[in-house]
Formats: structure tokens, C-alpha cells, sequence
């Protein structure tokens, strides 16, 4: 009966987003002058951005991006007070031993080359593919190999939570003073140097750079805060 | 010069390619894991750093970028595999061995480990 109800319920859905999606024009025609175009030519012109994702996810979309960031911060505070089910003490974890010891020696080698691809990843955001959401998710995965590989390893709370509120507070200062420079939030206000510099496109390594904190130590909490699951 | 670089970074893409085809297979036809966890860990490592290090003759400005990949493969990938191991040694998955339980030579040492952890 509930499978019956869950299926019937999908096919309406599936049948107003089908209905929706027919009435969209798609071909070619529709697609050769568009707002492509400007993405296209502004960004390396304009922006001085190589990487024209970065430019419309940090730049044109930026503030999309702050709701992103948003989201983000929601679901894993959202995700903790789920999984938080009263104090935890020191000891009550998911893994209760350390890896043996050729884990725990590779790990402390792998260590900080993960958390500096990480960083790599997020300084070169408007270069290179890649960016300060996948350069934060590579930092978490290195926390992620030490809380495995070490039963008595711990992430400060609050050490995260400042990491994460000076991001999210830088982020929004630099919007407001693109609005003080330039009229609308997230204006690019800086110089744009040279296309394919490391210190070019204005604002843009700024915002991916804080945006690569801000996932990488939201992240990390997360899985630390998984981790010390009570059953 | 050049020449020669090509060809060693070629001969290095074929020794890669074939290890890694070799792994593919191995993890397919393989009876058990701890098998398989040889064919899908030892012989990619060998492929995957002759893939890279062999893109890296064939690009020469790529060849120090190539070789901290293929340190970064050394030490990320024996380690996984020993971890994945491990585990499925804890988890009482023993080896199948056509002598008898006398020809685990692991199982002295694990349960000397296991009574130092509980001690």
C-alpha cells in the first residue's frame, strides 16, 4: 500500500516536471545567442579569470554562492544536533583503536600533503579546475584519515566554529564593500592583473580561498561530530 | 633527445596499461579478498605509477609534478590495501589455506597483538 502511494505520488511529480521540461525550448538556435556569450568573453576580458566556472560561481552568481555556503552551514548544524545524543566523553567513539602501526605512520606522512593539495586546490579556484568547495572537502578527508588512524585524535570544536564564522564574515565584508565600490553586492573592486596570474581576477581567490576554510572546517566538524556517535 | 623520451614514456604507458588490465582481470577472477585486495592494490600501484610517470616522459615540463604523484601512490596505496587487510582479518575472515590453520603465520602475532591491546 505505502510502495503503491510513494510510486503513485513520484509519477505525479515526474509528470509535472516532464510537462515543465517540454516547454523548454532547447536546440541550437536557442543557445547561439545567449547569456553564454557574455560568461564566454567577460570573464577572461573583463575579469582576467581563466577558469570560467570560477567566474560565474564567484563572481556573476556570487550571490548564489553565499546561500550555497548557507545551505551548507545549515545542513551540517542540522546533521550535528541530529547525531548529537547527549555529552560524549573522551574514549566513547566510533572507533575505539588506533589503525596498526603502519596506518598510523602513513598517515602522519599523508597528512599534510592532503591538507596542502587541499589548499593548492582552493588557491588555484580561477586557474585550474577545482575550487574552494572541492579544495574544503579534500582538506575534510584529511581529517578524516587521522581520526581513523588515531582512536585518541580530536578536533576543537571551537577552534572550527571561529575557522568557520571569520569565512562566512569575511565573504559577506567583501560583498558589502563591492556595494560601498561599485553599487551591488559582490562587485569586484580590485585590480585584475594579468589572465593565467596566480594574483588576478580581483576578488575571486579571495572568496574561494575563504569559501575552502569554511567547507574544509564545516566538514571536518561533521565527521567528527559522526564519529563520536553515541549508539 | 626527444626521441628517446617519447619512446620510454610510450614503453612505460604500455607497462602501465598492461598492469592495470591485469588488475581489472585479476579482481574479477580472484576466489577471495585477500586475492583480490593483491591483484586490485599491487598491480595498480605498478600501473598506475608507470601510467603517470610515463605521461611524464612524454610531457617533460609535467616530470616533477608526475613524481610527486607517483611518491603520493607509493605510500597511499600498499597502506590502503593493508588497512582493507586488517580489517577483514579482524573480522575473522581468515585466509583459506589448503594445509590447515598451521600455515597462517599471521594469526601468531595478531592474537599476540590483540592480548597486548586488551592488557
Amino acid at each position: 500500500m505505502k510502495r503503491v502511494l510513494v510510486i503513485s505520488i513520484l509519477a505525479v511529480l515526474g509528470a509535472y516536471l516532464a510537462e515543465a521540461l517540454f516547454q523548454l525550448d532547447f536546440g541550437r538556435q536557442f543557445f547561439q545567442n545567449g547569456v553564454k556569450d557574455f560568461y564566454l568573453i567577460a570573464s577572461p576580458d573583463k575579469l582576467k579569470v581563466a577558469n570560467v566556472i570560477t567566474a560565474i560561481v564567484v563572481n556573476f552568481r556570487g550571490f548564489d554562492t553565499l546561500g550555497e555556503v548557507t545551505v551548507l552551514f545549515l545542513a551540517t548544524t542540522a546533521m550535528g544536533s541530529i547525531l548529537y545524543k547527549g555529552r560524549h566523553k573522551l574514549g566513547e567513539r566510533a572507533v575505539l583503536f588506533s589503525a596498526s602501526k603502519i596506518v598510523t605512520t602513513g598517515s602522519k606522512l599523508l597528512f599534510p600533503a592532503i591538507i596542502l593539495l587541499g589548499a593548492y586546490v582552493f588557491i588555484h579556484g580561477h586557474l585550474t579546475p577545482g575550487g574552494g568547495f572541492q579544495g574544503g572537502v579534500i582538506i575534510a578527508t584529511g581529517f578524516l584519515l587521522m581520526l581513523l588512524a588515531y582512536s585518541d585524535y580530536s578536533v576543537s570544536h571551537v577552534v572550527l566554529s571561529v575557522i568557520e564564522s571569520l569565512a562566512g564574515i569575511t565573504f559577506a565584508t567583501i560583498g558589502l564593500l563591492g556595494m560601498l565600490h561599485g553599487g551591488t553586492f559582490l562587485q569586484n573592486f580590485m585590480a585584475t592583473g594579468v589572465l593565467n596570474n596566480l594574483l588576478s581576477g580581483g576578488i575571486i581567490p579571495i572568496i574561494y580561498i575563504t569559501i575552502g576554510f569554511k567547507v574544509g572546517a564545516e566538514l571536518t566538524g561533521l565527521i567528527y561530530t559522526a564519529l563520536n556517535e553515541k549508539d | 633527445m626527444n626521441h628517446i623520451l617519447e619512446i620510454i614514456g610510450l614503453v612505460l604507458l604500455l607497462i602501465g596499461g598492461t598492469f592495470l588490465f591485469l588488475g581489472g582481470l585479476g579482481i574479477l577472477r580472484m576466489p577471495d579478498t585477500y586475492n583480490r585486495l593483491q591483484t586490485g592494490t599491487k598491480a595498480t600501484t605498478l600501473g598506475g605509477m608507470s601510467v603517470i610517470l610515463g605521461v611524464g616522459f612524454l610531457e617533460p615540463d609535467w616530470l616533477i609534478k608526475t613524481l610527486v604523484l607517483v611518491i603520493f601512490i607509493a605510500l597511499s596505496n600498499p597502506i590502503s590495501s593493508h588497512a582493507l587487510a586488517r580489517a577483514n582479518y579482524k573480522r575473522k575472515n581468515y585466509p583459506y589455506l589448503k594445509g590447515g590453520k598451521e600455515y597462517d603465520k599471521y594469526r601468531e602475532v595478531y592474537q599476540k597483538e590483540e592480548e597486548e591491546e586488551t592488557a
